[in-house]
């Protein structure tokens, strides 16, 4: 028999702004609109997205200082981070906590390239020794800070004294429901009493923006979003449980297309209350929206992605908080999605009756 | 609960296009860094590299590194004559982004002007033209693991660890777990970086992290930083008895610098404390030491090594692979974990080159000149990455 694992806290920052307690019930009730990107303004204007809108400094990550090393994603992923750890009362013997988190690409801030290909070219053209020389001096020495995708996890460890087992996934969605898996593992087996898992990404960079439209994807629906959002775990059951987390599967369903093979839903869980999804886009809604009715009869369903757009790494956590917002206690919710890989992830959480 | 035996090897690096190439190589103390050859590095403050002087007909380097490795690996655990059932076969590779051609990169940015600043509108139209070359096939970490999980036919878990430095190893940990818990009865877990190009030059360089003598020399005194290097190593893990075994994991994070480790090595310190308990051991006969060549790093390391061992350490021995093969990025913690497998099946232990003035910070049983050949029965691998995460294994014989 598995120890049971129980959610103590959570974090989220998404176009809600700060905070996981009301996203579910504002997502369901339709209060959350996509609107004109300020991000995308210059380089793709009109582009309709769920974007963090600005972030006040009193709750933002770490100083000024810290956040010029930071990419986007590592800055929602920071302050998510943050919130989920003072949500579960973590505050002694931080060096314990496991850290599991699912990351996107980090983007670097746009500006550093031309500036390091212009200071490279020699007569038109470009010149590699020029590059290693002239074009480092022009960069941003703080580039590097910016591209290396275990930042996410790492500058909101730093930042709350986190030291315990960790690992970083890559993920456009799928990854994120793995560091979840591997949370739960960890703490079953006892590798930690404790432990943060979630994700944190944005598809509003203008070169994830572009080769996500390149795919295809802009064309069926798919619209950008942003976020962090972080779950705290415990060992055990705990007179404060938000919920219980059951289990978390990923089903990889690249080799078979853009949607799993059938027979592998028969990994889903058998019985919902409530039903959270979040497909990217038109035919990944249809998709997970059949599996919803004719799996979950009877069943709720709330779709997050309408409200709070695709946003790669963070679309599953995102789902997560908001399917514990709103769980009640007897219910039991499945959250699926769906990403742009064709990957679908399923976690079930349970909130016992008092 | 079950254990997870190693059955399979395979790498591809700058000294072999196989482990068995490579092995041989290393033990003879052989070098592969060089001058950089694939692009004018003239310009930039390191220009020496560990390159794999080959072209590749898959259009991503990492992936053909990884198939390459994988293939070797999978025949090795005989797998090849007798494929697993699918469903129970998972994928656990450690990737980082891959990166465009420079010249493309270059292309890109031009199409937001030819200044230094961005043009946003002009690049949003401009680039949208020039969209074909924004491939994500060659910039995922995901697309090798999807690749490997296509060639093997797997259909378990497939998973990506992007943890810089500590992706290899930290891979081998997930796959170790994955098949102790029974998750899968088979998997293939590694690493493959690629990444000796002119950014990831210039983003190192710019971090002051490469050496600009152009030499790795894990724990010697002269040492100035590391080399780059690429390569794939990979290994095939199932319950059934392999020639090692998986016997302790430890995992931690610094919570101290993005680039430098805790001063007093207290991080890794904990990672191997970790994994030799899970091992239930106090000793081991071998350590592969992440010994990346920078000053601060290998001394921290060094001193972190000495406490964990204790009054063992005379007993072991201890070197870093890194000084032969540069650093590997995402595939330095599976590189090392084969060397240690290599240890504790064939009792030779690989020296560590460009190690020869040892530094007074840097006291250790070192291998240097070439490989010994003893008895080991347990063997230690530390991997750790910018960020401060450390992932220490340990295999043994039993």
């Amino acid at each position: 028999m598995s120890a049971p694992v129980a959610i103590v806290g959570a974090g989220a920052v998404s176009a809600f702004g700060i905070g996981w307690r009301g996203l579910g019930e504002a997502v369901a009730a339709g209060h959350l609109q996509p609107r004109e990107s300020v991000l995308l303004r210059e380089s793709h204007p009109g582009t309709f997205a769920s974007e963090v809108s600005e972030i006040p400094a009193a709750l933002d990550a770490g100083n000024a200082r810290a956040r010029k090393l930071m990419s986007r994603a590592a800055r929602l992923a920071a302050i998510a981070m943050r919130e989920a750890l003072v949500d579960a009362g973590f505050a002694e013997r931080r060096e314990e906590i496991g850290a599991w988190m699912g990351v996107g690409a980090s983007g670097i801030a746009m500006e550093d390239v031309p500036a390091i290909v212009s200071a490279s070219f020699v007569d038109g053209g470009l010149s590699l020794h020029r590059l290693g020389d002239q074009g480092l001096m022009a960069c941003n020495p703080l580039f590097t800070f910016q591209t290396l995708n275990n930042f996410s996890l790492c500058h909101g460890a730093i930042l709350e004294g986190l030291g315990g087992p960790n690992a970083a996934f890559f993920s456009r969605g799928s990854g994120t429901a793995v560091a979840l898996a591997e949370a739960l593992h960890a703490l079953r087996e006892g590798d930690c009493d404790r432990a943060i898992a979630g994700g944190a990404d944005t598809a509003l960079h203008p070169v994830t923006w572009a080769e996500l439209r390149r795919e295809g994807f802009s064309a069926q629906g798919l619209v950008p979003g942003e976020g962090a959002a972080v779950l705290a775990l415990a060992r055990g059951t705990s007179s404060r449980a938000l919920g219980l987390l059951e289990s978390c599967t990923a089903i990889a369903g690249a080799q078979a297309g853009t949607t799993p093979v059938s027979g592998e839903l028969e990994l889903l869980p058998q019985r919902a209350d409530l039903v959270v999804i979040a497909p990217w886009g038109a035919p990944a809604r249809a998709w997970l929206g059949d599996v919803a009715v004719t799996r979950y009869a009877g069943a709720a369903i709330v779709d997050v992605s309408l409200r709070l757009g695709d946003s790669l790494a963070a679309t599953p956590a995102l789902a997560w908080v908001a399917a514990l917002d709103l769980l009640r206690p007897g219910e039991r919710a499945v959250v699926l999605t769906l990403d742009v890989d064709g990957d679908l992830t399923a976690a079930v959480f349970r909130k016992e009756s008092p | 609960m079950r254990a997870a035996w190693v059955n399979g090897t395979g790498a591809v690096t700058p000294l072999g296009r196989t482990w068995r190439e490579t092995c041989d190589a290393l033990a003879a103390g052989r070098c592969a860094i060089a001058p950089i050859a694939s692009f004018d590095a003239s310009g930039f403050p390191s220009r020496h590299a560990a390159e794999i002087d080959r072209d590749f007909s898959e259009t991503d380097r990492r992936t053909a590194l990884a198939l390459d490795a994988a293939r070797e690996a999978w025949a090795a655990a005989g797998l090849d004559r007798q494929p697993p059932d699918p469903l129970q076969v998972g994928v656990f590779i450690g990737a980082e982004s891959g990166r465009l051609p420079f010249s493309t990169l270059a292309a890109l940015a031009r199409a937001g002007g030819p200044g230094p600043a961005l043009d946003h509108g002009r690049f949003s139209r401009e680039a949208e033209s020039r969209a074909c070359d924004l491939d994500s096939r060659l910039v995922s970490p995901a697309v090798v693991a999807a690749r490997l999980a296509r060639e093997l036919g797997a259909r378990g878990s497939v998973a990506t660890v992007s943890l810089a430095c500590a992706s290899g190893a930290a891979a081998i940990a997930e796959a170790s777990r994955a098949v102790r818990q029974g998750e899968c009865e088979v998997a293939l877990a590694g690493g493959v970086g690629a990444d000796v190009d002119p950014l990831m030059l210039a983003g190192f360089g710019l971090l002051g992290a490469l050496s600009a003598s152009g030499m790795s020399r894990p724990f010697d005194r002269r040492r100035d930083g590391f080399v780059l290097g690429e390569g794939a190593g990979m290994v095939v893990l199932s319950c059934k008895r392999g020639v090692a075994r998986v016997a302790g994991i430890g995992r931690t994070l610094d919570a101290w610098s993005l680039t430098a480790p805790a001063p007093d090595g207290s991080g890794s310190l904990r990672a191997m404390r970790l994994a030799l308990a899970e091992a239930g051991l106090e000793s081991v006969d071998v350590v592969q030491a992440h010994g990346t060549s920078t000053p601060l790093n290998d001394a921290i390391e060094a001193r972190a090594i000495r406490e964990a061992l204790g009054e063992s350490l005379p007993s072991s021995h201890v070197s870093s692979i890194k000084g032969a093969l540069g650093h590997t990025i995402a595939a330095a913690g599976a590189l090392g974990f084969i060397a240690a497998v290599e240890a504790v099946v064939t009792g030779t232990v690989l020296p560590t080159a460009g190690l020869a003035e040892p530094d007074r910070d840097c006291v250790l049983p070192h291998v240097v000149g070439r490989a010994l050949s003893r008895q080991v029965d347990s063997a230690m691998v530390n991997s750790f990455a910018f960020g401060g995460a450390n992932c220490t294994l340990v295999v043994t014989r039993e």
